[in-house]
């Protein structure tokens, strides 16, 4: 098992390059230079090139690039950012936590709402409750993020009063941005549960044990669920990435200092050293939750850890 | 069959409810949280003050935005306090007096004794002298300084400024400058743009970032201590949950988008300020090409605009209809000065005399992506006249990149020339073509004509000058200008503001809660 | 020939027989049906010079009989600009899917099916882009390329393709182990024959349903490209530009977000419910 995490944890680095070389790449490409965009059009056009200078803006990308990735392997470096001058890492460690408490925290509350009707929907398959529970949810997943985000603000903030409708400071922040991101995220693990339900209920093994007299509810929770679950655990992993992605969105409505805003305006600057910082923090974080998945997955279907103990390879 | 549809029928009424519901209860909504809002204006000492983007920096000279500006400007204290618009005189701040020589070229400031930063050291001579240099050095913030060639302390409490030549905007410029300690620049030079110590009236207490500044009222302010003992700067990018924060309460000032304006005035605990500014909105034509290189259609552009139009659908009505660069309240502005109107007729007559057949495609109106419905108004303005243009929008950084290289046809954008009138030879002389002299209009006798200006001391005279150059670039309609938008302030009606002065440049220490 | 033919109509039959008994999928097909034909007869319907028409004087009014869902801020018929701006996001849904699949299946097919090295350099460079969460990606690209209809395209594109081959590659997988290709293979069939004649056709199912919602995701989002200021250029009416439009006029004139808010709900869900009929009707296993 350790192997096989080293060996993830080492193919993790090529990914990262990629990562890093797409996204450089990317924002090379986007007009404008730096210094323009700090100084304004009315400064000096030395004073522009004489920032851009400092900044190693005027050598080539590919040198850039590789002085990029090798203050990153020698130096531990992510860089200063362009605008502010500040290391990066700065930035980002004061505004990862909200977006990894939002990402976290719509990701359970989805997980919670959709797995759970998603199992109630399975065993009522075609009853009213059932449509019900299938044709809301799917209406949540078709409302646009910013919208439900900026509804759920005139109720609860403007009009209620209940909720604040800003800002991070307390958990009590972080109620409507997870409301939003997970009530349009939730459909899809419904839908997941539900059909990975009705599928291990038509199961030989359960209808031998409805055979076998066992209670219905008994035969829900010890056997189907169990093996239901298996395919939904494999989603998780890139579920969280839909409420990262959600999260980008829900921070701009709900003014919430993160990393979507952070990455959204410094791709406006061209604050390529801050992108570059901030995509590849999230880029490890959601290859690690990839991993945890796997290795969780690994755990709870036996099958699948045998295939780990011979080294990753299929059995032929 | 029957029980899905009237199920499916249900969810969608639902929904259909809902969102009417929001849509009727806006009445309902317009009524204020009470519970949030009768919070008592007395004894309350705190401001919350919403801005639209984060801070980069908390530099004295080296911000470029107006948000570090206006943080900067609780903080750090000038010289002098002097209203941008030109018109008044200057207000003793850290300098009770001041002289210019008979020649203009020694600024003579007598500063006061008891100013002191926040770290309680004493302000003097040494630490203008010390930001003054700082400024001449900045690239941000440079042009505050512009003729300054150095500084001199004859003694703790006199500064001396020589310029090279008589430069007459200087005083205004000077008396932007942020006073900074030079003891605290080289203890700590780490947190000299992160800590700031000014000598202003509220000393900085902590920064989250992405979310809020704190400041706090500084005890040893020698005009006294702030009445608003604690201001936070929260930022809100959106201007929608901006707009609510304001009516829940959570927000108690702010600078406002002209489309929630309707909103917030019919608020009663909602009191609206407008500000007239120097900034201009206004249509760019590269003339370095067809047909724009001909006075005739910049003159028939310039008659096809209904500038009344655009001020009310652009900005709810809050925009001062201007054709000319100058704004109205500044100096150099006169009402001879040729003034374009909407005349439709007209335009298409120029076009005819300039031998245009419409329809003529003119090209592509590229504009950065805040002023896509300023370019569909102007797009429909020009096709009513029988001029074609297809819309471009860009990410604002990328669209600047065009517009100072002149790779555009036609443009239209907000610009701030901030400062003296003496900045709008930016945008008229051959030096500033690349960067804001954007229709890249190059004329010798503007060019001779600014040069003049910058010398002139005798402000009649100045003014003659400046009367020559504006009508000149009004006959050669060499931009359409179409008007200057006002800065919205929405604040808690308890809050005392006095009158906001032009650029919205506030000071939190005028500010008071109470009984308005 | 003919046989096979038949054999086919019969399938087709069988879905539909399947689908039909799924009410709700049948609503939504008849929503999506809807929504469709005012995107062809879009024109018929209210002609386009009506949505780029601007009443400077009849602005921010609210529905009337003349203007059935008011008018926006510049004075310009909002049912017109719904009507015609559906043109615009099925557009901009369905060319994004259809790109994002065929993209998709050709490197999904060709990494299941080849395996080994082709297999391992795809996946790679799909984990990579799988790294950056899809807007981000969007909103890179936009930046870089500009905001027009095909850079958008583009944009939306690339952060779908990913997911597409992942799913291909994995159905495809399956496909590939099965009696008839490896028969195929003994035959001497060429590679290319196999993947397009037997491997991608009885994988079909899973990527049609796919495809039908991935078509929601992508209208949903344009229209948050649009809310982050990085959308179509004006004054072409697209769903998505008309709500962040619109939001800062929520209090004076809340109709104009209910209005196409409504529409991108309905035909969101509309492919929403007619791919969840589908995955019932093309999966065998689900019949009850």
């Amino acid at each position: 098992m350790s192997r096989y995490v080293i060996k993830r944890l080492l193919y993790m680095i090529p990914v990262l390059l990629g990562v890093a070389f797409l996204v450089f790449t990317i924002l090379s490409l986007t007009p404008g230079d730096p210094g323009t965009i700090i100084l304004g059009i009315t400064a000096d056009p030395e004073d522009i090139a004489a920032l851009n200078a400092e900044f190693g803006y005027d050598q080539p990308f590919l040198i850039r690039f590789f002085n990029y990735i090798k203050d990153i392997v020698l130096h531990f470096d992510l860089g200063n950012s362009y605008q502010s001058r500040q290391p990066v890492i700065d930035d980002i460690m004061a505004r990862f936590p909200n977006t990894l408490t939002l990402a976290v925290l719509s990701m359970a509350v989805s997980s919670i709402i959709g797995i759970s009707l998603g199992i109630f929907s399975a065993v009522r398959q075609y009853s009213v409750a059932d449509h019900i529970c299938v044709v809301v949810a799917l209406v949540f997943a078709s409302i646009p993020g910013f919208w439900l985000g900026l509804m759920l603000l005139l109720l609860f903030s403007l009009r209620l009063g209940w909720l604040p409708s800003f800002g991070a400071s307390s958990l009590k922040h972080f109620i409507l941005p997870t409301l939003t991101v997970s009530m349009t995220s939730a459909a899809g693990l419904l839908r997941l549960t539900r059909s990975a339900m009705l599928e291990t209920i038509r199961q030989e093994y359960i209808r031998t044990a409805k055979a076998k007299g066992a209670s219905g509810r008994r035969i829900i929770w010890k056997h189907a669920l169990r093996n239901a679950l298996l395919p939904v655990v494999t989603t998780l992993g890139t579920s969280f990435g839909a409420s990262l992605g959600g999260a980008i969105i829900a921070e701009t409505v709900f003014a919430m200092p993160g990393m979507g805003t952070l990455i959204t305006t410094a791709i406006r600057q061209k604050d390529i050293p801050m992108v570059m910082g901030a995509t590849l923090f999230l880029a490890v974080l959601f290859s690690l939750v990839i991993l945890v998945v796997d290795i969780l997955y690994a755990f709870i279907d036996p099958r699948i850890r045998v295939k780990y103990q011979n080294g990753g390879k299929k059995r032929g | 069959m029957k029980k899905a549809l009237a199920l499916l029928m249900t969810a969608c009424t639902c929904l259909s409810l809902g969102l009417t519901a929001f849509a009727d209860s806006t009445d309902a909504v317009l009524v204020p949280n009470e519970a949030e809002l009768t919070t008592s204006a007395e004894g309350k000492t705190d401001l919350v003050i919403a801005v639209d983007a984060d801070v980069d920096t908390l530099h004295p000279s080296d911000f470029s935005t107006t948000v570090e500006m206006d943080v900067l400007n609780q903080i750090y204290d000038t010289l002098m306090y002097m209203n941008p618009d030109g018109t008044h005189d200057p207000e003793p701040r850290i300098a009770e007096s001041y002289e210019i020589s008979e020649d203009g070229l020694d600024y003579t400031f007598h500063l006061r004794d008891d100013v002191t930063f926040h770290d309680g050291t004493p302000l003097t001579s040494a630490d203008v002298k010390y930001s003054l240099e700082m400024y001449m050095d900045s690239a941000y913030q440079g042009s505050q300084v512009t003729g300054l060639s150095s500084v001199e302390t004859p003694d703790d409490y006199t500064v001396v400024c020589h310029l090279e030549s008589p430069y007459s905007p200087f005083l205004l410029g000077v008396c932007s400058v942020h006073i900074a300690s030079a003891a605290y620049a080289e203890s700590s030079p780490d947190t000299f743009a992160t800590e700031p110590v000014g000598s202003g009236p509220y000393k900085f207490v902590s920064r989250s970032n992405g979310s809020n500044i704190v400041l706090e009222a500084y005890d040893g302010y020698y005009r006294g201590e702030a009445a608003i003992k604690q201001i936070t700067f929260e930022v809100i990018p959106d201007s929608a949950t901006m707009a609510i924060a304001l009516q829940t309460g959570e927000i108690n000032f702010a600078t406002i988008e002209p489309s929630v304006l309707p909103q917030l005035q019919a608020n009663p605990d909602i009191t609206v300020a407008e500000v007239a500014s120097s900034g201009f909105t206004y249509v760019s034509m590269n003339l370095e090409k067809e047909p724009f290189d001909d006075v005739l259609v910049r003159q028939a552009i310039n008659y096809a605009i209904d500038r009344d139009n655009i001020v009310s659908v652009c900005y709810e009505g809050e925009a001062e209809v201007n054709s000319n660069m100058c704004a109205k309240s500044r100096f150099g502005y006169s009402e001879d000065q040729p003034q374009y109107t909407y005349d439709p007729e007209k335009a298409q007559e120029l076009l005819a005399e300039a031998g245009i057949e419409t329809p003529y495609d003119l090209g592509t109106i590229l504009v950065a992506e805040q002023y896509s419905n300023l370019a569909t108004v102007i797009q429909n303005d020009l096709r009513n006249v029988g001029l074609e243009v297809t819309i471009e929008t860009q990410e604002f950084n990328a669209y600047i990149s065009n517009l100072t290289s002149g790779n555009y046809d036609i443009t239209a954008l907000e610009m701030t020339l901030e400062g003296d009138t003496q900045m709008l030879e930016m945008a008229y002389t051959t030096d500033y073509i690349g960067t804001a002299n954007n229709a890249r209009y190059s004329d010798e006798e503007m060019d001779s004509l600014f040069d003049q200006t910058r010398t002139e001391e005798d402000s009649e005279a100045r003014e003659a000058l400046f009367d020559q150059i504006l009508t000149k670039a009004q006959e050669e309609a060499v931009y359409a200008v179409l008007c200057n938008p006002l800065t919205l302030f929405a604040y808690n009606s308890d809050l005392n503001c006095p009158e906001i002065p032009f650029e919205g440049l506030y000071s939190v220490y005028d500010f008071s809660w109470g009984e308005a | 020939m003919a046989r096979e033919k038949e054999k086919r109509n019969s399938q087709a039959a069988e879905i539909w027989r399947r689908f039909r008994k799924n009410r709700t999928a049948v609503i939504g097909l008849v929503i999506l049906i809807l929504i469709v034909g005012m995107a062809l007869f879009a024109d018929l319907i209210v002609p386009y010079s009506k949505c780029i028409e601007q009443v400077g004087a009849d602005r921010l009014q609210g529905p009337s009989l003349e203007h059935f869902f008011g008018t926006d801020e510049l004075g310009r018929d909002l049912f017109a600009r719904v009507v015609h701006g559906s043109r615009y996001s099925l557009f901009i849904g369905v060319a994004t899917s259809l790109m994002a699949l065929v993209i998709g299946a050709i490197l999904g097919a060709s990494a299941g099916y080849f395996g080994g090295m082709v297999d391992n350099i795809i996946c790679r460079i799909v984990d990579i882009f799988l790294c950056v969460p899809p807007i981000l990606l969007s909103l890179a690209v936009v930046a870089a390329l500009g905001s027009n209809m095909q850079n958008l395209i583009i944009a939306i594109t690339v952060s779908c393709i990913p997911g597409n081959v992942r799913l291909i590659r994995s159905v495809v997988l399956t496909v590939a182990e099965q009696e008839y290709v490896e028969a195929a293979k003994s035959y001497g069939t060429s590679n290319a024959r196999i993947i397009f004649r037997y491997v991608l056709p009885n994988a079909m199912g899973p990527i049609i349903v796919n495809t039908t919602m991935a078509i929601s995701d992508m209208i949903l989002s344009a229209a948050g490209l649009s809310f982050i200021g990085m959308g179509i250029q004006p004054p072409s009416p697209e769903w998505g530009a008309l709500l962040s439009n619109a939001q800062t006029y929520l209090f004076s004139a809340p109709y104009m977000l209910v209005f196409p808010g409504i529409f991108i709900v309905l035909s969101s869900l509309a492919f929403n419910l007619v791919g969840d009929g589908l995955t019932d009707a093309l999966d065998p296993k689900l019949k009850d």
